[in-house]
């Protein structure tokens, strides 16, 4: 009745035609995404700390005055700008900078002469502490408000995690942090209000210290989170997949954190990728509230004494882990995604 | 402004615009309405609570709060416009013309857009005002310049989205001249997104102008503002640990407001500033209390770091 | 006699009923009472319109109803054991491992951040316990089974990367793969190419005769239920109208609108020159009316059509719902065997 049953024949994949080995293939695609990525990367990278590097001198200020204040002659000047190489042409300077710094030499203060890059050294931890734990509980309470409100869509709970979502988002951190500080700190004596220990003397009061800035950090980033997986999650679980998967026979589980979340967690992303880097440049405030040593206050002191070096050195940091963080997030949204790779061909 | 008046039928939009006004009012009339002379100190009588003569207390040199809320708001306030002005008058027309001059240019200003958009912006502000001299034209300046870069994307992508619309290439076939085109259709329907973004980045710039002044940048004691009034707060906070409940109200207040407005018109009038250029949900209120966070396009698959206002 | 595999007995579905916080309220009744059975081995056709219920009915015997759906009364039991009454533990035991179900459009019925083998050796592990490393052996057997080219390199593709065809040959693929007794095809060919559906079919009748599979397939395309199909039911704006075995029921129809639906399609006869329709549009979805729905398009309508309710008769092994079975003379095709 019917022709023969002849064998499908598969659709040929992109440049795959002859049997390469999966590996290859897959390492393939991760080379063009990273190149793509670091061909956009690389001269944004480039304009930024040109920007950076340039601001100094916009400055007035020199070594010499810097050290010796009213008391530096024109001679004290000119040889203390010939000892920090401040006598060549800019782009000169600026290329001598940043070759520099790809070595890990960013200079030294002019007030200190500790080398910058010692000194951020000893104050990045703080950060990298902070935004870390930060980011943890915005995932995790974020994350977890996200996904129970998505999974009962319309509910009291679902409307109540929503216009929480929305007051916070509308407090500034730095009054959440004044807030929990009188909560926390005045009124119940239970945490301390300032201060820092590092993780690896003591984890406990480490904690103790981080977990109030932490707190306050997050908020925001909890909220946005949060809103944006339950608006996704309650989308996805109305495609067709999760009914294919349903009707498959697995569990409401399974479907929901290996395949519905999966592909809900792209957006999700998106926020987090943008607001890391927010966190890390933003978190002077908290910082200076609640009296941690980190790079944010280094580089509040360096712009007072006007102490170029370090001011420059704290900004190229700050843009190295925003433009990482931003090749992370790409790399894991074309994971995530990958029918959208085609298109960005 | 039709798309105000439109928004205006929301109640919402009425109460948000009706405090931004009065706000504003006492920005402006801050130094008569002011009960008492802000920068009077009397040191017989500091933290003291809410009495007779002084409705809100006295702070730690013995100055009347109220007064001092009411002078540090002009302040805030128009610290907060001089930036959005800036960045307004810097990104509009570089959107525009990234659209209308070329894809050289068009390259050109997105990756300088993107650059301004990595560099960490309280720092970055802190940076400048250690270089330039700590007054408030200059972290304004700073402030405007990077969320410049808000506006610059906003243009550009509602622009985008207009000149290859089909009434735009009806009009130029009946004989428009693009310049017309332009300045009929294509301002009338960006005009609403911009109005959105504004309403969003005054929100963000007042988050910004409080932190800045709560680090003690871009003003200078003893002359009050929102931010500062907040930080001197923090050292007496066993013996009025109430006081900082009032200028964070106002900051709330208001940046809530700038928000609600923003979304008003947004609903009113059906544009999405977020559907063109990416931006993703709430992050793409730049006025949230971390400030412009939208997901701005650095690489392949759209997902950008934004630097914000970020009052953190 | 022995026990029907799927027995489903006067059931009622309505939709547009609300979800969220008042979920359930409110809907319009889409499938009006319908009843029928699938026996063992055997393969049974539901045809009709779009919005004559049949898709519903089958969503329903799957448990995986669209949210705002509700089903108001009936039975539906499966192997004797109630399926209406299960939570989702229970239904969790039953779909995949006793009763599967296809769909059109099969590419969207799979995570398209996952690599179709990846899903496959999923279910395997899942509901048949096996190990990663066997899994994976077995899926690439499985689509080699199901006529996949390279099963090997199928198996690290995505859902988008495959064609129509392929991907509907995975789904079957992880819808047989735990041995279900009963399987499902809702307008499983529909939207491939002609050649392609052809294969997909004989893929099913494959399937069917090896592992004894049942099969309740829906389709508005005749063609198909005459290749796939031992016995079809007609569907009409939520009722059943005509019930038979094949051959009764597409060479000599009882129900005007079965007439009517054979001479639209192209099943039998190749020199048909023009395109038919069937005049009109079946009423919309919920409306109540007395008499036959098909009244106002039909050729031979009466009175009597219109003015009482009509039950459907059941003889000799077929049913109809039509006063008038008797005295019209219908026309069928001839099916070539």
């Amino acid at each position: 009745m019917v022709a023969l049953l002849e064998p499908a024949v598969p659709l040929a994949g992109p440049a795959e035609a002859v049997a390469r080995p999966v590996a290859l293939q897959w390492a393939v695609r991760f080379g063009t995404g990273l190149g793509r990525a670091l061909a956009i990367v690389v001269p944004v990278g480039l304009v930024s700390t040109f920007v950076t590097f340039a601001l100094g001198s916009f400055s007035n200020s020199n070594p010499a005055a810097a050290v010796l204040g009213d008391l530096a002659t024109p001679a004290d000047i000119a040889r203390m700008n010939h000892q920090f190489g401040l006598d060549q042409p800019l782009l000169v300077q600026y290329w001598q900078w940043i070759t520099a710094a790809l070595h890990g030499d960013l200079g030294t203060s002019w007030f200190t002469t500790i080398p910058v890059a010692d000194s951020i050294k000893q104050t990045l931890p703080v950060d990298l502490s902070l935004t870390a734990l930060a980011m943890l509980i915005a995932l995790l309470l974020g994350g977890a408000a996200g996904i129970a409100a998505a999974l009962r869509p319309g509910s009291r709970f679902d409307r109540a995690v929503t216009a929480l979502c929305a007051i916070a988002s509308t407090v500034p951190a730095f009054v959440i942090g004044i807030g929990l500080i009188i909560v926390f700190s005045v009124l119940l004596p239970v945490l301390p209000s300032g201060g820092y220990v590092p993780f690896t003397e003591n984890p406990v009061q480490w904690l103790r210290f981080l977990i109030l800035p932490a707190l306050a950090l997050s908020l925001d980033l909890t909220a946005d989170i949060a809103r944006q997986l339950r608006n996704s999650l309650v989308g996805t679980l109305r495609e067709n997949f999760v009914t294919g998967a349903e009707v498959r026979g697995l569990s409401r589980r399974r479907v929901v954190f290996r395949h519905a979340l999966r592909n809900a967690a792209g957006p999700t992303l998106t926020v987090l990728g943008v607001r890391v880097p927010q966190l890390i440049g933003g978190a002077v405030i908290t910082e200076t509230l609640f009296n941690l040593p980190g790079m944010s206050k280094l580089t509040l002191d360096a712009a007072a004494q006007q102490d170029i070096p370090v001011i420059q050195g704290t900004l190229l940091v700050a843009i190295t882990i925003v433009l990482l963080a931003n090749v992370l997030v790409n790399g894991m949204l074309v994971r995530l995604r990958p029918q959208a790779r085609r298109r960005s061909g | 402004m039709t798309a105000l008046r439109r928004a205006l039928q929301l109640r919402s939009a009425r109460i948000s615009l009706g405090l931004l006004v009065l706000v504003l009012l006492v920005g402006i009339f801050g130094g008569w309405l002011a009960p008492q002379d802000p920068l009077a100190q009397n040191t017989a009588a500091i933290l003291q609570g809410p009495g007779s003569g002084q409705w809100l207390g006295t702070d730690y040199l013995g100055r009347d709060v109220l007064s001092r809320l009411i002078d540090g708001t002009g302040r805030s306030v128009f610290g907060a416009l001089e930036a959005v002005g800036v960045a307004m008058l810097l990104g509009i027309p570089a959107g525009l013309a990234s659209v209308v001059f070329g894809r050289v240019f068009e390259w050109v200003t997105l990756r300088f857009v993107d650059s301004l958009m990595t560099l960490p912006f309280i720092i970055f502000a802190v940076a400048v005002a250690g270089i330039l001299g700590n007054g408030p034209n200059q972290a304004m300046l700073t402030i405007g310049v990077l969320l410049s870069a808000l506006f610059y994307r906003i243009t550009r992508a509602a622009t985008l989205g207009l000149t290859s619309a089909q009434y735009v290439e009806m009009a130029e076939l009946l004989g428009a001249s693009k310049n017309w085109v332009i300045r009929v259709h294509v301002w009338n329907k960006v005009l609403p997104t911009i109005a959105v973004t504004t309403a969003n980045c005054l929100a963000a710039a007042l988050l910004a102008v409080s932190s800045l002044t709560f680090l003690g940048i871009g003003v200078q004691p003893p002359v009050s503002t929102w931010g500062g009034m907040l930080a001197s707060d923090l050292n007496f906070l066993s013996q009025r640990p109430w006081a900082p409940v009032i200028p964070s109200l106002m900051i709330i207040l208001t940046v809530a407001a700038c928000n609600a407005l923003a979304d008003a018109i947004r609903d009113t009038t059906g544009v999405s500033p977020t559907a063109r250029t990416g931006i993703t949900g709430p992050a793409a209120g730049a006025g949230s209390a971390q400030g412009i966070g939208p997901a701005q396009g650095i690489g392949p698959a759209q997902a950008g770091p934004a630097q914000g206002a970020s009052a953190r | 006699m022995s026990r029907a595999l799927l027995e489903v007995k006067d059931l009622r579905v309505s939709v547009g009923a609300g979800t969220g916080s008042r979920p359930g309220e409110g809907g319009i009744e889409a499938v009006h009472g319908v009843s029928f059975s699938v026996g063992r081995g055997e393969t049974v056709g539901l045809v009709g319109e779009s919005g004559s219920g049949k898709t519903l009915a089958c969503r329903s015997i799957l448990g995986v109803l669209a949210p705002g759906c509700r089903i108001d009364s009936g039975a539906i039991s499966f192997d004797g054991s109630d399926l209406l009454g299960l939570d989702r533990q229970g239904w969790d035991g039953v779909r995949g491992t006793r009763v599967a179900g296809v769909f059109q459009d099969p590419a969207s019925y799979l995570d398209p951040s996952l690599t179709v083998g990846h899903q496959l050796s999923e279910q395997l592990r899942v509901k048949l316990g096996r190990g990663r490393r066997e899994a994976h052996a077995e899926a690439v057997d499985l689509f080699a089974a199901m006529g996949l080219h390279r099963p090997d390199r199928v198996y690290h593709q995505y859902p988008h990367e495959l064609s129509g065809g392929m991907v509907q040959r995975v789904l079957i693929a992880m819808a047989v793969s735990c041995d279900p007794e009963l399987l499902i095809a809702d307008e499983a060919t529909t939207a491939l190419d002609v050649t392609i559906q052809a294969e997909v079919l004989e893929l099913l009748k494959k399937l069917q005769a090896e592992r004894g599979l049942s099969i309740l397939a829906v389709s508005h395309d005749l063609a198909t239920i005459a290749e796939l199909c031992d016995r079809v039911l007609v569907f009409y704006a939520g009722e059943l109208v005509e019930a038979g075995t094949t051959e009764q029921v597409l060479q000599a129809p009882s129900h005007p609108y079965t007439e009517a639906l054979l001479r639209v399609a192209s099943v039998g006869n190749w020199e048909r020159r023009e395109l038919e329709v069937i005049p009109g549009n079946p009423p919309p979805v919920g409306t109540q009316h007395l008499g036959c729905g098909f009244a106002d398009r039909c050729a031979f309508a009466v009175d009597r059509c219109r003015d009482r309710s009509i039950e459907l008769i059941e003889r000799a092994g077929r049913s109809v719902r039509c006063v008038r079975a008797d005295d019209v003379a219908l026309s069928g095709v001839r099916l070539i065997a």
